[in-house]
């Protein structure tokens, strides 16, 4: 079903894309944190520079960096 | 003679079009999958994301994500999301 306009993009190449990007963290507690994305490995462990922290869509803390254990993450996502 | 079909094969089958993501916790996705891992991590796009709450239902648009595996229940090819 695959076709030439949607490629395979299999998470190790999205996760190539993202690297230094702004992105979105969203924890399974429903937890949000925005930033730039340092770094992270196969556990999906997140380091997070410029980090914000939204709870209910609100801001609720900033960190310079922050670190993420993998085991929290619903999803992360690329913002434009 | 019936061909076997393996359950991530019929996944790998849906690379390029829509699916329905359904989470053990309230919470549900709907996008066109652009590809999986063996954990089925997946890269979704154009992602609606649905979840409920006890105020109701809410719903919110992501461009790109990276969905974790590990709290994934269900998968529904083609699926359009709860009505």
């Amino acid at each position: 079903m695959a076709d030439v306009a949607t490629p395979k993009k299999t998470p190790t190449d999205f996760l190539n894309v993202i690297l230094g990007q702004s992105v979105v963290v969203k924890l399974n507690s429903g937890i949000v944190y925005k930033g730039v994305l340092a770094c992270l490995d196969g556990y999906m462990n997140i380091a997070l520079e410029q980090t914000e922290e939204y709870a209910n869509g609100q801001l609720k803390n900033k960190y310079g960096d922050a670190f993420i254990r993998g085991n929290n993450v619903l999803y992360i996502s690329a913002t434009e | 003679m019936a061909s076997q079909l393996l359950p991530l094969e019929l996944i790998d089958k849906c690379i390029g079009s829509k699916i329905w993501v359904i989470m053990r916790s309230d919470r549900e996705f709907v996008g066109t999958l652009s590809g999986f891992d063996d954990y089925v991590n997946m890269v979704l796009e154009n992602v609606t994301e649905f979840e409920q709450t006890p105020e109701g239902s809410r719903k919110n648009h992501l461009e790109q994500i990276l969905l974790n595996g590990n709290n994934i229940c269900m998968l529904v090819p083609g699926g359009e999301g709860p009505q």
